[in-house]
């Protein structure tokens, strides 16, 4: 049978979450309970009929004391059940650090230089555009070929994980639908294995600022936190992306699409001093914020003066938006796959 | 001590790729007349399971019996954790295997052993842990040198062989199988018959879906018959398969194809 408009309504939900419970569930790490946390969104409150509620909820009340010895503990709210997810994803950093590993060992396998071959050509691109356009913008090999090299690097970490984002639970799609893991594990995988990218890549860094003596001071030291930034950005990204991409397949090519174009906009291969008078705009593009709280610092210059306060309201809001959504359609990933 | 409680529990697809008027011809044979809903958004969704509410206690060797279609994977999967209900609950308690396709998570570029790694830690097992099984498991595939070579110079037999062996070397609490596993050739299969065996023996609860009366008859204590989503018997293995068949007399045209 085929019906038009809304269903009828749920059966009323039970007390929200008891905290106890929910942690001992946690971690013991093999105990879960799952609540149909789809369904609020899809049923508008107006049909509602308030006598029908209250039958549902005598029928509800015979049932459970006719099974009073098997009781259900209280239903988990959406939200502790996301959280929890995030929280045992974290605690499983072995099995998606050993994933990551296998993404680029395999990648890699049977070739000699192995996952330098990231190094080599990340330096080969660096050495071509460096050779051309520093004659391009009239800059001096030893102040553009640094700039170039942090701001590539960078990118190449930044433009990479909004990349895979997109696949983070399309290319698992197989082990989504076989076994149960923290939909988190398949994000931190996406996020570790652009961090051991980025940690080949980076070993051109001091190779370039060294020889060229740049004067850098302690405030290099900034990148630290840019970095735990950057990882957390790719977190919230990848979740974000991930999700949006199993329920909508044109946002892949659309994310790459949108790289492609920023990747130009934004000043990595060209000086921000470039820009005029629009250059102290620049920091309000958060792709350029997160470039240049790595690339100043690493050059002996300060960051622009908002590129902080940009980074850490995107990370912020990011988390936000991500967690919300997250709580809201975890449930229906499996089924969007 | 392990157990699932199911309360009240329907799951619901949304149906999202396709134009709905050729969806409409392919999904409204009869079998699954009744399943198939529209949402205010106009989409369609198909229920793969209604209001389902059953106990599954320690010592329970459940059979799901159902034609095509008639939501015993997707129980499965709901049961394994895998897909949360749109309705209802869904507690469990106990180390949960799912044995569905027996291949996940192979990787064809990597070795044998690495692959028993690999398919450990799907399981939720430690690499460390995995390798203290790694000579039992290499035993058993009887693969020899192959174990060192990449998984995609294996036969379908090797393979099959390689990825049953490492999925059965860990007794769970909650053992769920789709179908049977075939593996391998005559030999191998007597020897997986048997350590299918000692797995089930040590699990405290085991769901088998399969169209295999015999199979069922040997392993469970336990039928469930689901029709359209919805159980309709919940008794004795002998019981399900007796409605079931009845109930394939009654409706030929709704019967598996052999």
């Amino acid at each position: 049978m085929l019906h038009r408009g809304p269903r009828p309504t749920r059966p009323p939900r039970f007390a929200p979450g008891d905290k106890g419970e929910r942690r001992k569930g946690f971690h013991n790490g093999c105990f879960f309970a799952i609540c149909g946390a789809g369904e609020r969104s899809r049923l508008g409150s107006s049909s509602t009929n308030r006598s029908q509620l209250r039958n549902m909820k005598t029928d509800m009340t015979q049932q459970q004391a006719a099974r009073a010895d098997l009781d259900l503990p209280p239903l988990r709210s959406p939200a502790s059940a996301a959280w929890d997810d995030l929280a045992e994803g974290i605690s499983k950093s072995w099995m998606w650090s050993a994933m990551a590993m296998q993404d680029i060992t395999m990648r890699y396998r049977g070739s000699v230089l192995g996952p330098f071959w990231l190094t080599i050509s990340m330096a080969i691109m660096i050495a071509a555009l460096g050779l051309i356009y520093s004659r391009l913008f009239n800059m001096e090999m030893h102040r553009y070929l640094p700039f170039l090299t942090v701001g590539l690097v960078v990118w190449q970490f930044v433009s990479q994980v909004m990349i895979d984002g997109c696949h983070t639970f399309l290319v698992v799609q197989n082990i989504i639908h076989q076994v149960r893991l923290p939909f988190s594990v398949h994000a931190w995988r996406n996020v570790c294995r652009n961090l051991i990218i980025l940690a080949h890549n980076i070993v051109i860094v001091p190779l370039v600022i060294i020889p060229f003596g740049v004067p850098v001071g302690w405030n290099a030291l900034e990148v630290i936190p840019a970095l735990v930034l950057l990882a957390i950005d790719g977190s919230w990204l990848s979740i974000l992306l991930g999700m949006l991409s199993a329920r909508y397949r044109d946002v892949p090519p659309i994310v790459t699409n949108f790289v492609q174009v920023v990747f130009f906009i934004t000043p990595i291969f060209w000086p921000p001093e470039a820009l005029g008078v629009w250059a102290p705009y620049l920091p309000l593009n958060p792709l350029f914020a997160a470039i240049d709280v790595i690339r100043a610092p690493l050059l002996g210059e300060h960051p622009m003066p908002y590129s902080w306060s940009v980074l850490v309201i995107t990370t912020v809001l990011g988390c936000v938006a991500t967690f919300a959504l997250f709580v809201k359609f975890r449930p229906r990933i499996a089924y969007w796959i | 001590m392990a157990f699932i409680r199911l309360r009240n529990l329907s799951v619901e697809f949304p149906i999202y790729q396709g134009s709905h008027r050729s969806l409409k011809k392919l999904l409204l044979p009869a079998s699954l007349q009744g399943n198939l809903a529209r949402d205010r958004m106009d989409r369609i969704n198909v229920r793969a399971l209604s209001d389902i509410t059953v106990d599954l206690r320690d010592g329970d060797r459940i059979a799901l019996i159902g034609y095509n279609g008639a939501g015993k994977t997707t129980l499965l999967k709901v049961l394994a954790g895998i897909f949360i209900p749109t309705r209802g609950q869904i507690y469990a308690h106990g180390k949960v295997s799912s044995l569905f396709a027996v291949n996940v998570g192979v990787n064809p570029e990597a070795t044998g052993r690495e692959n028993i790694i690999l398919r450990g830690m799907y399981m939720d097992v430690h690499p460390r842990e995995m390798r203290t099984r790694i000579d039992e498991v290499a035993a058993f595939t009887e693969l020899g040198p192959y174990l060192d070579m990449p998984v995609r110079t294996y036969s379908a037999g090797m393979s099959v062989r390689l990825a049953f062996t490492a999925s059965t070397c860990i007794p769970p609490d909650i053992l769920l199988m789709d179908e049977w596993i075939s593996a391998g050739d005559a030999r191998f299969l007597e020897k997986a018959h048997k350590r299918m065996a000692d797995m089930i023996g040590s699990s405290n609860i085991m769901v088998l879906a399969s169209h295999s009366m015999p199979l069922l008859r040997e392993w469970c204590n336990r039928g469930i018959l689901l029709q359209q989503g919805r159980i309709v018997l919940d008794g004795t293995v002998d019981e399900a398969i007796a409605a079931y068949q009845r109930s394939s007399e009654v409706e030929p045209a709704l019967s598996e194809p052999a």
